[in-house]
């Protein structure tokens, strides 16, 4: 009965998917461009920490090789970073659902921020080098941004039982 | 988990060595890009709805305004052109002087801007022509006022574009006063390059218009590409400072042009100007104008027109040529006070200027 229920509301997580990727690549004022949340990174810890048994590091793996194609990367740095976020989120799994959300906001942000980090250890090997600190920002805001995300996806789960 | 991070993360580094050194993944990008190129679309969307519904309702008063603009702006860019001959039909006798081939040829298309690169730290944009439509990689790209940069990555229809200030990329240019040659370099800011290894006792100043040299093969040459902004000569720094601001309107830009140059070697050129100098000397028009191009008018698309206009455009361009020194100088806005009554002329100038000459 469960099983019949994800298969008919499985692809609203898709749909996010989508959504995340039309959202990362929005046009956006150039003073707001170093703000823009990591919403595809977003999505996939969501969906990683309710869903884990769904959504995991391949799906991570795929999306980022959309991202990576989206924004003329090379092929698998992205993918790299999204799938090293969800391992992270994996591993923390059974305590960071109990966290309340304020500490699951830091603990998004310490996640985050590593993964921008090794990015930009990764551009820096394709030699676009970036320059300052300021490409943590993003992960700031992501983090900021976790508790809406977080109540808006769980509505959308309980609304179409999405389980 | 472990072992499904390591294989992942293994094949992710494979493919990014892969991707770097080889072709191999180009195609299955390029598949893949096919659809995930429609996402940039989708959201330019609301923009050009926008954009459609205001012109669906735009009142009387603002539509005139706006047909207002647009001939003012159409004035100054048949200006430009006008310009363009002249340094055109004079870059070419110049390298006859010097017994080289003849300038190259170019055709331009009209593309659109669909999308931003989301990085912030990468100067990039997308464009709604692909392989599909002819564009090939390195392909100079333009907007009205000046040069943005050239195409790096190709998609069935859509393309990459590396602006000029990206921190990557570099342009060789001159100083359109006095031809004296330099490399400009992105700075990662959208309003500024940077002219490299500039010797301090260079005559380099500030106000001086910067063209591509076309040295580097990749440019064609004679296109506005910066302003210097400022010079600066510090005693301690081996070299001069010079920042410049680009001409294109390179974050604001919504319509580019891309540009085809002739894929005709360097001997086939030379023999092609031998000709026409030959028709044009059998014409008897020869002594007045020593060189001409070999299709003499590069904008308009369709060849009628580039064929009746063609003598207009060397009829005028003497006519221009000595005016030149004062309409170049200063930045691409100023010459909007000086353009408009030499624009204006063309369709009184022809009959005149060949009355004159015969």
């Amino acid at each position: 009965m469960v099983g019949a229920k994800k298969s008919a509301n499985g692809w609203m997580i898709w749909l996010t998917f989508f959504v995340g990727i039309l959202l990362s690549v929005s046009p956006l004022p150039i003073f707001m461009e170093i703000l823009r949340p990591l919403w595809l990174a977003l999505l996939v810890t969501f969906w990683a920490l309710y869903m884990p048994h769904t959504v995991g590091m391949v799906t991570a793996f795929c999306l980022g090789l959309a991202e990576d194609v989206l924004q003329g990367d090379l092929l698998g740095q992205n993918a790299l970073i999204l799938t090293l976020i969800t391992f992270l989120v994996l591993s923390l799994q059974q305590r960071l659902r109990m966290f309340p959300m304020w500490q699951q906001c830091l603990v998004i942000l310490v996640i985050f921020g590593l993964a921008q980090l090794a990015q930009l250890w990764l551009s820096a090997l394709t030699g676009n080098r970036q320059p300052t600190l300021a490409l943590v920002l993003p992960a700031l805001v992501s983090a900021l941004l976790w508790p809406w995300v977080s109540f808006a996806l769980r509505g959308m789960c309980r609304r179409y039982r999405i389980y | 988990m472990g072992v499904r991070l390591l294989v992942l993360a293994v094949l992710a580094v494979a493919l990014m060595v892969v991707d770097a050194r080889f072709d191999l993944l180009k195609p299955a990008r390029k598949q893949a890009s096919l659809v995930l190129m429609d996402a940039y679309w989708i959201t330019d969307l609301p923009g050009r709805l926008w954009e459609g519904v205001a012109s669906q309702f735009g009142s009387r008063t603002e539509l005139v305004a706006e047909n207002e603009k647009l001939k003012t702006e159409n004035l100054l860019l048949q200006g430009r052109m006008q310009k363009l001959a002249a340094l055109t039909e004079q870059n070419v006798r110049l390298r006859e002087l010097l017994n080289s081939s003849a300038l190259v040829n170019e055709k331009v298309e009209v593309a659109e801007l669909i999308g931003m690169d989301p990085n912030p730290f990468t100067h990039r944009i997308i464009i709604n022509k692909g392989e599909r439509d002819g564009v090939v990689l390195g392909q100079p790209v333009l907007d009205a006022r000046g040069l943005m940069g050239q195409v790096v990555e190709l998609m069935p229809y859509t393309s990459r574009v590396l602006l000029l200030t990206d921190t990557t990329h570099s342009i060789p240019v001159q100083v359109n006063r006095n031809g004296l040659r330099a490399i400009a370099s992105g700075t990662g800011n959208p309003e500024r390059l940077e002219l490299r290894h500039v010797a301090d006792t260079a005559d380099i100043k500030e106000g001086d218009l910067l063209v591509s040299s076309g040295l580097g093969q990749r440019f064609p040459a004679g296109y506005p590409v910066a302003t210097v902004k400022e010079v600066i000569h510090d005693s301690g720094q081996p070299f001069a400072i010079v920042r410049a601001v680009p001409t294109a309107a390179l974050n604001r830009s919504r319509y580019l042009l891309l540009v085809f140059s002739d894929s005709r070697t360097a001997e086939e050129r030379a023999n092609d100007a031998a000709q026409a100098q030959e028709q044009l000397d059998a014409h008897g028009g020869g002594p007045m104008l020593p060189a001409s191009v070999p299709k003499p008018l590069i904008m308009p698309a369709t060849p009628s027109t580039a064929t009746s206009s063609a003598p207009a455009a060397e009829a005028t361009a003497p006519a221009v040529a000595p005016a030149k020194p004062a309409a170049s100088k200063p930045p691409a806005a100023a010459p909007a006070a000086a353009k408009p009554p030499a624009a204006s002329k063309p369709p009184a100038k022809p009959p005149a200027t060949t009355g004159g000459r015969e």
